[in-house]
């Protein structure tokens, strides 16, 4: 009956969806009263969703073979926590956690936003509802995760084994609060084309938003990377997938909303662009589910390939990114532009931030979808690989984090650019000294990347130079200046420990692509191999049963340069139900650098393994870590949170300069 | 009953929130508005004069500032004069039309969509999931648990040697075997039987114990096909060609003209009398070399793709040509530096002893 109560909740919130859409793009100016039921018919959307994802969570854990979707993607002897995750780990389920994370938007726009103006509130919900029966109605006529099967088999198929994994716990739900968090930052532009409010105080209600979701998307982004990287046993974090890339393109235009939101809702300025690239970043968020669930690609994303599908999105994309800015082309003429600035100032650094991020996105898109288009126009099928992405993104790339560190030290309106050029004097320095001496002790040949850490490290100093210099570090006491650094603006922390975050990332991807090296080799236990100083002992070699899986275990001895000492494992697995086979690789951590060990395929009385040298990888990571941080650190600051500055109880004056 | 009760009092019950929702409030929807775009103005001008305090701004900046602001402000109150002559009143009407439809809606999609008349299944609770059906792997395991309790049981060793053959379980078919030989008596097809899971087990290699059952087996029945058939390819095999022509003979002599395996004899006593060679591999083997010469040719020059770099280096080890494989596997390597592009390549010459020289130790 649970199941049934499930499908049942799932059609009435479709229902509720349709009524707001229809009840609210009507009535949206009669003021207080359409708001409360939209808002009310917000909170109920959730809760159903929520009750009927439950029922699907329920029925996998119960191992409930009566429902379609468990006999495809669950098997009794299964591991709990994949069970549950199993839920999601293909295209129905998935559908129904997407929705779950709209309506939860849905619902959180009405819980928090009691202070939005009732005809904004009334056309954001109904936008958001509009997106939800969309949605919904896709789901339930197209791929319907409630369908039975009677009489229930026995036992379930079993899902991808590549998917059972912690990953598949984590990702996807981060991924999609960032993907779907960015239809809250659409339905608030599209409210603002219809109501035709756009102001600073528009801005200040998007930016939070904006950033919620952008920090899920990088955090998303970085557990799908990683978690490639760790499972797929190719050693390789990025692969300029298309899906990887259907990511990738909304994390850029989402960071280009970020930046333009910010001059919004300081200046007033960039009103049109700013509701442009909510526009935008949502419509590359449905572009990648387009991508991922038509069929179009193949790949581990791609769960069910069947053309109707693919058609009714297509049709969804083209109703929504059309209709979108067919509203843009009608109003945006009316929205009245605002805000002068010189071209040197705080807000033209910001506008060459996103004249950048938007051409990146540009030559990601093209690199994604030209060869699908050629295939579909003219069967030939090319494939545009990494180097196409390498040239172009780096090329765009690099003059964006050349100027990074100037935008946080430009004034509003106007700014001296000598000054702020004299303030990262000290970082500029330091940076091309220490990249200098990296590249020395690492002993590069003639190429790009010491070019790439000096990059690295002129944003990641050039980050901390601005905390330096509002704190006056050096010019005044110590204590003094520790003073004004704890009563920074969070904000001005934010700032800084995001672009940080940039540079480390940087490095990372410098360094690890400069300085990897790789070994292949055969191995038998009891033999050793070396790698970049490290020695590997293949110890021992069997056969060992998992919970659902047959593993061939081979367990390893690694002696680090220094002399200590790891056991480590890596295996591969069978899976009973599928037959298929999994690799795990053993990763070792030394520092902030990676051991990568792969047993390859046992040949006749040998083993292939593959070891990899990963130096500095896992700044990679870490600093999209500190990225995400310093969008949670942004919306725990006052201002973001109730729309006005720092109290002035215990000033940190300014006095004049 | 219950689960349409259920539904119905959900339905209800979310009806009945959104109906209430709209409850009969008088607020001035405008007053509002204002207020909290007027609190967002007083944080601009309080941010301006800040500036100017600073000297951040100077003081015809400033009054600019708040010129612009001041516009602003009256902007918006000129729009909300506006909205607010645009009302529309949403009555009660309406909704109570929207919540009904909703219900119906919701109630009549799932008559479409859902199964209300079927109960969950979870697997715990099954009655058809007691009684497990019993597939191979379980019906052997039950055997070798009976086979370690009694390890005289004739009868359960009968059963499962062939079931271990199948399996390709081969070591495991040769002790199954042994046991049924010395539990019982030895006949030729038990003999062969034995003889066929060592082979199996050497993948091949053949051994003296195997090659003294067949000849026993052989010896012990003047009529058995099988026996004299592995016979005759073992010595084939070990290059005792005249030995092997005879048994291909026998083996041959004993057929009626119309055994599945009359092909294969003929074939292989075809090849022991050319000693060892089948008379059609001269004719193949310069083909294939001219194939495998041709594609080298094309790699070298124009490069290609490591499926045929694969190809290249699987074709020399088939032909016994090391050296060759070598080379081919250090241009391949040359050409595709990465393991990870190199696919099966590493696979497939690491495990015919090929080395490995791009490597770095």
């Amino acid at each position: 009956m649970s199941i049934e109560l499930g499908h049942f909740s799932l059609i009435l919130a479709f229902a509720i969806a349709v009524l707001s859409t229809v009840g609210g793009y009507a009535y949206w100016r009669s003021g207080q009263r359409i708001a409360l039921v939209l808002r009310q018919g917000a909170v109920l959307q959730f809760v159903l969703v929520a009750v009927a994802f439950g029922a699907l969570i329920q029925a996998f854990v119960v191992s409930d073979f009566s429902l379609a979707l468990a006999v495809n993607n669950s098997h009794s002897l299964k591991p709990l926590i994949f069970k549950i995750s199993g839920v999601w780990g293909n295209h129905e389920g998935s559908m129904v956690l997407w929705i779950l994370i709209l309506v939860a938007f849905g619902a959180m726009v009405a819980a928090f936003g009691r202070r939005l103006p009732n005809d904004l509130m009334a056309l954001v919900l109904a936008t958001q509802s509009l997106l939800t029966a969309a949605f919904a109605g896709f789901t339930l006529f197209t791929s319907n995760p409630f369908e039975r099967v009677l009489p229930a088999p026995l036992e379930g198929n079993d899902l991808n084994p590549v998917l059972q994994d912690i990953g598949l716990a984590i990702h996807p739900p981060l991924l999609y609060a960032g993907y779907v968090g960015f239809s809250i930052c659409f339905s608030f532009a599209i409210a603002a084309l219809i109501s035709g409010r756009i102001d600073q105080a528009w801005a200040r209600w998007v930016r939070p938003w904006t950033m919620l979701s952008w920090t899920f998307l990088t955090l998303g982004i970085a557990m799908g990377s990683y978690w490639a990287y760790y499972e797929l046993g190719w050693g390789g974090w990025w692969f300029w997938d298309p899906v990887e890339n259907a990511s990738f393109m909304p994390w850029l235009a989402g960071t280009a909303l970020l930046h333009s939101a910010l001059v919004m809702e300081k200046r007033n300025a960039l009103k049109i662009w700013t509701i442009f690239l909510s526009i935008i970043t949502f419509s590359l968020s449905l572009l990648g589910t387009f991508l991922v669930r038509s069929g179009i690609l193949t790949s581990v994303h791609t769960f069910a390939s069947d053309p109707t599908r693919g058609l009714v999105i297509l049709s969804l994309l083209a109703l929504v990114i059309g209709g979108a800015f067919f509203l843009f082309a009608l109003r945006a003429s009316s929205l009245r532009q605002g805000g002068l600035f010189a071209p040197v100032s705080r807000e033209g650094a910001l506008i060459l931030n996103n004249l950048f991020l938007a051409t990146a996105v540009g030559a990601v898109l093209v690199g994604t979808l030209y060869p699908l288009v050629l295939d579909a126009l003219t069967g030939t099928s090319i494939s545009v690989g990494a180097p196409f992405f390498n040239l172009t993104f780096g090329a765009l790339m690099a003059p964006l984090l050349l100027v990074l560190p100037f935008g946080p030290l430009l004034a509003w309106k106007r700014a001296d650019i000598v000054s702020a050029a004299q303030r990262l004097m000290a970082a500029a320095a330091l940076a091309i000294f220490v990249a200098i001496l990296v590249s020395a002790l690492g002993g590069v040949a003639l190429s790009l990347a010491p070019l790439g850490l000096l990059l690295g490290f002129w944003v990641a100093f050039g980050a901390v130079a601005e905390l330096i210099d509002r704190s006056k570090l050096g010019r005044i006491p110590l204590a003094e200046s520790w003073r004004r650094l704890v009563g920074l603006p969070r904000t001005a922390w934010s700032t800084a420990i995001g672009h940080f975050g940039v540079g480390i990332t940087v490095l990372g991807i410098v360094s690890t692509t400069a300085w990897e090296t790789e070994l292949v080799t055969t191995l038998n236990p009891g033999e050793t191999a070396t790698l970049a100083g490290y020695t590997i002992a293949f110890d021992s070699f069997e056969q060992v049963p998992g919970p659902n899986y047959l593993s061939d275990e081979g367990r390893f001895t690694i002696t680090a340069p220094n002399g200590s000492t790891r056991q480590t494992m890596a295996d591969r697995r069978t899976y009973v139900a599928s037959g298929m086979p999994t690799t795990e690789a053993a990763i070792e951590t030394y520092g902030f650098s990676q051991l990568y060990l792969q047993l390859g395929e046992p040949l006749e009385n040998t083993h292939v393994v593959r070891v990899w040298h990963k130096p500095y990888i896992t700044l990679i990571w870490l600093g999209t870590i500190l990225m995400a941080l310093a969008g949670v650190l942004s919306l725990t600051d006052r201002k973001v949170r109730v729309g006005a500055p720092r109290r002035a109880a215990k000033p940190v004056a300014e006095p004049a300069e | 009953m219950l689960f349409w009760l259920i539904v119905i009092a959900v339905t209800a019950i979310a009806c009945a929130a959104l109906f209430y929702a709209a409850g009969p409030r008088t607020v001035n929807a405008t007053s509002a508005e204002l207020d909290d775009a007027n609190s967002h103005f007083r944080v601009v001008l309080a941010g301006i004069d800040a500036d100017l305090a600073a000297g951040k701004l100077g003081e015809a900046e400033a009054i600019a500032a708040k010129g612009e602001l001041a516009r602003e402000i009256l902007k918006l109150k000129a729009d909300a004069g506006r909205a607010a002559g645009t009302l529309r009143d949403m009555g009660r009407g309406p909704l109570v039309a929207g919540i009904l439809s909703t219900a119906v809606l919701a109630l009549g999609l799932y008559g479409v969509l859902g199964s209300p008349d079927m109960p969950s299944q979870p697997l715990a609770e099954r009655a058809d999931a007691a009684a497990p059906a019993i597939d191979l792997e379980s019906a052997v395991t039950r055997i070798e648990a009976a086979l370690t309790a009694n390890p005289d049981d004739l009868r359960g060793w009968t059963v499962i040697a062939p079931v271990y053959l199948e399996m390709a379980r081969y070591g495991d078919a040769a002790r199954a075997y042994r046991r049924v030989l010395e539990l019982g008596e030895p006949s030729a097809d038990l003999r062969t039987s034995l003889a066929e899971a060592l082979l199996l087990e050497a993948d091949g290699a053949g051994s003296p114990e195997a090659m003294e059952l067949l000849a026993a087996a052989a010896a012990s029945e003047p009529g058995h096909v099988l026996s004299r058939l592995y016979l005759a390819s073992e010595l084939t095999r070990l290059g005792r060609y005249k030995e092997a022509v005879d048994a291909w003979n026998a083996a041959l002599a004993l057929s009626s003209g119309d055994e599945p395996w009359l092909g294969a004899a003929r074939e292989g006593l075809a090849v022991a009398q050319n000693d060892g060679v089948a008379p059609a591999d001269t004719q193949q083997a310069e083909m294939i070399g001219q194939m495998v010469s041709g594609l080298a040719t094309r790699l070298a020059e124009s490069g290609g793709s490591i499926e045929e770099w694969t190809q290249l280096v699987r074709a020399y080890l088939v032909l016994g040509d090391t050296a060759k494989a070598q080379a081919a596997f250090d241009d391949a390597v040359r050409a595709y530096p990465q393991a990870f592009d190199r696919g099966d390549l590493d696979a497939v010459a690491l495990g015919a002893g090929l080395k490995l020289n791009g490597a770095t130790p």
